[in-house]
């Protein structure tokens, strides 16, 4: 039996249905991320944890024990929302007490463990302050610390990150991991970005329309992606359209190396990451092209490459200035078995 | 080009301060010199210069006991526009939007009718043959007379003042992070605690700005204990308007209306002082 678990969940507004019957099992201690557009469902599934959405058909159980009809206030879990939601009149401290009050807690324990959790969070300077005083990254910190304080089962994160600004979102995507690993708790975290999904999730969650898609570790979930659309919302990806043969698939006329044999003469798709296609010396590639724009991002370079079979992304890692021009011609290479061959896009996988 | 610049913000206020003053300064200005001058049966204003109008509202048991009916009526008001209006906000603001459209033009519906023809319409309500004295009497609950009590004031003016409590508090409430709530709930609290300790003290402005409203015009309402008083049981503003055109004594008049004036800013600033400077600290 799973930690929590989440059986035919369902929810429906009208005819809208926002989440269709999802069913996931969570282990203790795991942190797992619900990823998909917006509109997929994943925070209505998140409120349905928590309490604050009465699910329209399945259960939720929590250590074994049902937990579906339980008020929010019932379930002791830990919710940090996407505004924070902190009490704007209540200062740091009275806002992570607040939990501990409502569980009648006496005031001397109450302010030891308010000061441990705001020490976990590292704002034990701002115990004072009202959170209008505080910037975006410490409120959310406060949200955490008032979400843990109370030793939640789970800890529900709802787009936590999304209201930072982008090198604030990363420092906080450390620190949330951070403070996870070292209470332990179990979390899950709702999220559209898949770069936060992928880097701090033991498991990734994807939605589509009120459905699970794929449940994986973030590596696999890059590298196997079940779905065209979860290759294209995670990560980068070359999607070259073609017929199967015996060791590749023909695009355009010319034979592209990829792994897998199965059978041949079907329409499929030839799928790419970036980061797996290299430059190769004229006529040693499989295919040829010719740069059509180039861009810098620090730590790495990102190339669209325009070849007779279709645009290329490809990008190189930074070790110097010595890469293709806009306009230089290329020849690209990459494994047999870093390419994948899928059904082609729109059909069913 | 710099000319127009200049006077440009001159040209702009220069309607809105040349009403202002018209009507607003220079009357309170003529009222103030007025109450400052002697009684003269044979003439319209007075004369001279006394301080003998004060001293007299100060001294006389009659007038005291009219400003304190005034004060505890009024309060009386607030207290219960507050009771009845914070509440009725709440709901309002939680309502969906066909019907929150719906109940609040209920609300704000009344501010279109005449307040003479509502106060009129309470007198009929509480007269001893009116509707409420009559159910009273069917449920076995003598209410004894209505009309002309200081009950029946009270009753009309929460009735005409709700819409200057509920509009402020309202507007309080739209502005409130409806996850705020959900927080509460998520760490424990009951949805009264939640009510208690995280809605009302962010609404308190509004309160306070929908208490000073209603207090106010209570203060100087005039149609209502006019009608519903009767001759005997007056208010401020009721014994101003005898001491104008019944008793021909402007001087007098005027000292009331001035000491009314007087007495409504103090305690109007000295409560704002205390809940805001509260409020602001927190709220920002």
């Amino acid at each position: 039996m799973s930690f929590l678990t989440l059986a035919s969940l369902t929810k429906a507004y009208g005819s809208f249905v926002a989440v269709d019957g999802i069913s996931l099992a969570i282990e203790r201690g795991e942190f797992v991320s619900f990823l998909g557009p917006s509109g997929c469902g994943k925070t209505t599934t998140l409120q349905m944890i928590a309490g604050l959405t009465p699910p329209t058909a399945g259960t939720v159980v929590l250590g074994g024990r049902d937990i579906t009809q339980d008020a929010p206030n019932k379930r002791g879990l830990g919710v940090v929302f996407q505004s924070y939601a902190l009490f704007p009149h209540m200062t740091v401290a009275e806002n992570v007490s607040f939990g501990l009050e409502m569980r009648k807690i006496a005031r001397a324990e109450r302010d030891r463990q308010v000061a441990d959790t705001l020490s976990l969070v590292r704002l034990s300077e701002m115990a004072d302050r009202y959170p209008r005083q505080l910037s975006g990254g410490q409120r959310q910190r406060v949200a955490v610390a008032r979400a843990l304080v109370i030793k939640p089962p789970v800890l529900l994160l709802d787009e936590p990150l999304s209201n930072l600004d982008a090198k604030l979102r990363e420092e906080m995507q450390f620190e949330l991991r951070r403070i996870q690993q070292s209470v332990g708790t179990t979390t899950i975290m709702v999220t559209h970005d898949q770069a936060e999904a992928l880097s701090i999730s033991d498991r990734v969650v994807v939605m589509e329309k009120g459905r699970i898609t794929q449940v994986d570790a973030p590596y696999r979930l890059y590298e196997q992606p079940a779905t065209p659309f979860i290759s294209d919302f995670v990560g980068k990806m070359t999607r070259l359209h073609g017929i199967r043969r015996a060791g590749g698939v023909e695009v355009a006329g010319r034979l592209l190396p990829a792994g897998g044999d199965a059978g041949e003469g079907g329409a499929v798709d030839l799928l790419l990451r970036p980061e797996k296609i290299e430059f190769a010396a004229a006529g040693q590639g499989m295919v040829d092209g010719r740069v059509v724009s180039r861009f810098f991002f620090g730590s790495y370079w990102l190339f669209a490459i325009e070849t007779a079979a279709g645009l290329a992304t490809v990008s190189l890692p930074n070790q110097d200035e010595d890469v293709p021009r806009e306009g230089e011609n290329v020849a690209l290479r990459w494994a047999p078995a870093s390419a994948r061959v899928v059904s082609p896009e729109g059909a069913e996988p | 080009m710099s000319v127009t610049a200049r006077s440009s913000p001159w040209l702009l206020a220069g309607p809105g301060t040349v009403l202002f003053t018209a009507f607003v300064i220079l009357p309170l200005a003529l009222t103030l010199v007025i109450s400052f001058q002697h009684f003269e049966p044979n003439a319209a204003t007075g004369s001279g210069f006394t301080f003998t109008n004060f001293v007299s509202i100060l001294t006389d048991e009659y007038f005291l006991g009219i400003f304190w009916r005034t004060l505890k009526l009024s309060l009386l008001t607030t207290l219960a526009c507050a009771l009845i209006g914070v509440p009725e906000a709440y709901i309002l603001s939680r309502m969906r939007d066909p019907w929150r459209s719906v109940f609040l033009l209920v609300i704000i519906g009344p501010l279109l009718v005449s307040v003479v023809v509502r106060a009129f319409g309470w007198s009929i309500l509480l007269g001893s043959s009116g509707l409420v004295v009559q159910l009273g009497e069917m449920l076995g609950l003598g209410f004894g007379r209505l009309l002309y009590t200081e009950t029946a004031i009270v009753i009309a003016l929460v009735h005409v003042m709700l819409p200057f409590m509920v509009i402020p508090v309202w507007t309080a409430l739209q502005r409130l992070d409806p996850s705020v709530e959900a927080a509460s709930l998520t760490l424990g609290a009951s949805a009264l605690t939640t009510l208690r300790r995280v809605v009302l003290p962010q609404v308190s402005l509004g309160m306070l700005s929908g208490s000073l409203l209603v207090f106010g015009l209570s203060t100087s309402a005039f149609a209502i204990p006019g009608l519903l008083g009767g001759r005997r049981l007056k208010m401020v503003a009721t014994l101003v308007y005898d001491q104008f055109l019944q008793e021909l004594n402007w001087p007098l008049g005027a000292a009331l209306a001035i000491t009314l004036l007087v007495f409504n800013l103090a305690i109007m600033l000295a409560f704002n002082r205390f809940v805001e400077a509260r409020a602001r600290k927190v709220l920002g």
